[in-house]
C-alpha cells in the first residue's frame, strides 16, 4: 500500500477534482462563447422543448398545432414509433404503429394504411426519443416522401389535453 | 504469476493503457464536444438526470473525457486523469445499470455518434468494464514511460 501513501492520494485526488471542475468551466466557456451554444439550464417543463436535433435531409418537423389540424381533417397519417405495448395503452387518434426496434415485423400491417396516405407524421414519446427519427428515415429509404417528424411527441399530444385512442386496431 | 505481475505492472505496460485509454476517450468524446445538443438528448434519453439539468452535463461531460484523455495520451497527471477516466466508466456503467433493470429501451450513445443506433445491452456493460482494467492499471502502477512529466508519476 505504500504505494498508496496518504499525500500522495490526496494529491491524486487533488488533481482528479482539479481536472473536472477546469474541464468543466472550460466546456461552459466554450459553449457560452459557441454561437451554437445550447441553454445551459432548463426551466421545469421544458423537457419537450430540448434543442432540436437537426434532422436529416429530407424530413421535417411540425409542431403540435399542425398535428392538431392533421388529426382533425384527416389530412394525412399518423405514425407511431413507440413501442407496441406503449401504443396500446394509448396513442394518437387514427395513428398505426410501426415500433422503431421491430420495423420489419410491423411494416406488413400498416403498410397499405402508409402507401395510401398523403403525407406521413412520425412522432415517438417526445423530444429526447430518436425512435421517430429512426422510423421516419427507414420510410424515406423505402421511397415515401411527405414525412414529418412531430418532435413533441406522445407527451406533448397528452399535455395539451388532447383525446387520445387506446388498443390496436 | 509474478512473471504475470513484471508483465502488468512493467512501465511500458503502463504506457500502453495510458495510451490506449486516453485515446478511447478522446475518440468518443471528440463529436460530443461538437454536438453537446445531441449528447444531451441522449443522456435524457436514461432518464435518470432531471431534464432540465440534461443540457449542463451534455456541455461539461464530453470535455471532462477529453481533457482527461487528452491528459493520459501525454502522461500529464497520469493517476488523476486515470481515476477521472476510471470514474467516469463507473458512472457510464451504473447508468448503463440502471437503464437495464429498468427496462429501457435506448440507444447508449456510448460511441456516439459512429455507433448511434447501438442499443443499450449487457456487452456495453462487459465492454466498459473491460476498459476499467485500463486506469486502474495506471491508478496502481503509475509509468511515467512515454510520459511528459515524470514528477507525479514518480511519487
Amino acid at each position: 500500500m505504500g504505494r498508496w501513501g496518504q499525500g500522495s492520494f490526496i494529491g491524486v485526488l487533488i488533481g482528479a477534482a482539479a481536472l473536472v471542475v477546469g474541464s468543466s468551466l472550460l466546456g461552459i466557456g466554450v459553449n457560452i462563447a459557441s454561437p451554437s451554444g445550447i441553454p445551459l439550464l432548463l426551466s421545469t417543463g421544458d423537457a419537450g422543448t430540448l434543442p432540436s436535433l437537426p434532422l436529416p435531409e429530407g424530413l421535417t418537423s411540425v409542431g403540435l398545432p399542425e398535428v392538431q389540424a392533421v388529426v382533425a381533417e384527416g389530412a394525412g397519417l399518423l405514425v407511431d414509433a413507440r413501442e407496441p405495448d406503449e401504443y396500446e395503452i394509448g396513442h394518437i387518434p387514427g395513428a398505426v404503429n410501426l415500433p422503431a426496434y421491430e420495423f420489419d415485423d410491423y411494416f406488413p400491417e400498416v403498410v397499405e394504411k402508409i402507401e395510401a396516405a398523403s403525407r406521413l407524421i412520425v412522432y415517438c414519446d417526445g423530444a429526447e426519443c430518436s425512435d421517430s427519427v429512426q422510423v421516419a428515415e427507414r420510410l424515406l429509404d423505402f421511397g415515401f416522401s411527405d414525412i414529418s417528424v412531430f418532435e413533441g411527441g406522445y407527451r406533448a399530444w397528452t399535455e395539451a389535453g388532447e383525446p387520445t385512442e387506446e388498443g390496436r386496431p | 504469476m509474478t512473471r504475470l505481475r513484471a508483465l502488468v505492472s512493467h512501465p511500458i505496460a503502463g504506457a500502453f493503457c495510458r495510451v490506449l485509454v486516453g485515446g478511447v476517450f478522446l475518440y468518443t468524446a471528440y463529436p460530443k464536444v461538437l454536438h453537446p445538443d445531441e449528447f444531451a438528448r441522449l443522456i435524457n434519453g436514461y432518464r435518470i438526470l432531471h431534464p432540465d439539468l440534461v443540457n449542463l452535463a451534455g456541455v461539461t461531460l464530453p470535455w471532462i473525457e477529453l481533457m482527461a484523455g487528452a491528459f493520459l495520451v501525454i502522461g500529464l497527471l497520469p493517476r488523476s486523469s486515470a481515476l477521472v477516466v476510471a470514474g467516469l466508466l463507473v458512472l457510464f456503467m451504473s447508468a448503463g445499470l440502471l437503464g437495464l433493470l429498468r427496462g429501457l429501451d435506448i440507444d447508449c450513445g456510448c460511441f456516439f455518434p459512429l455507433m448511434l443506433e447501438h442499443k443499450l445491452g449487457w456487452d456495453l456493460l462487459l465492454r466498459d468494464a473491460l476498459l476499467l482494467l485500463l486506469p486502474l492499471q495506471i491508478l496502481i502502477w503509475p509509468s511515467s514511460f512515454l510520459s511528459a512529466r515524470s514528477t507525479q508519476a514518480r511519487s
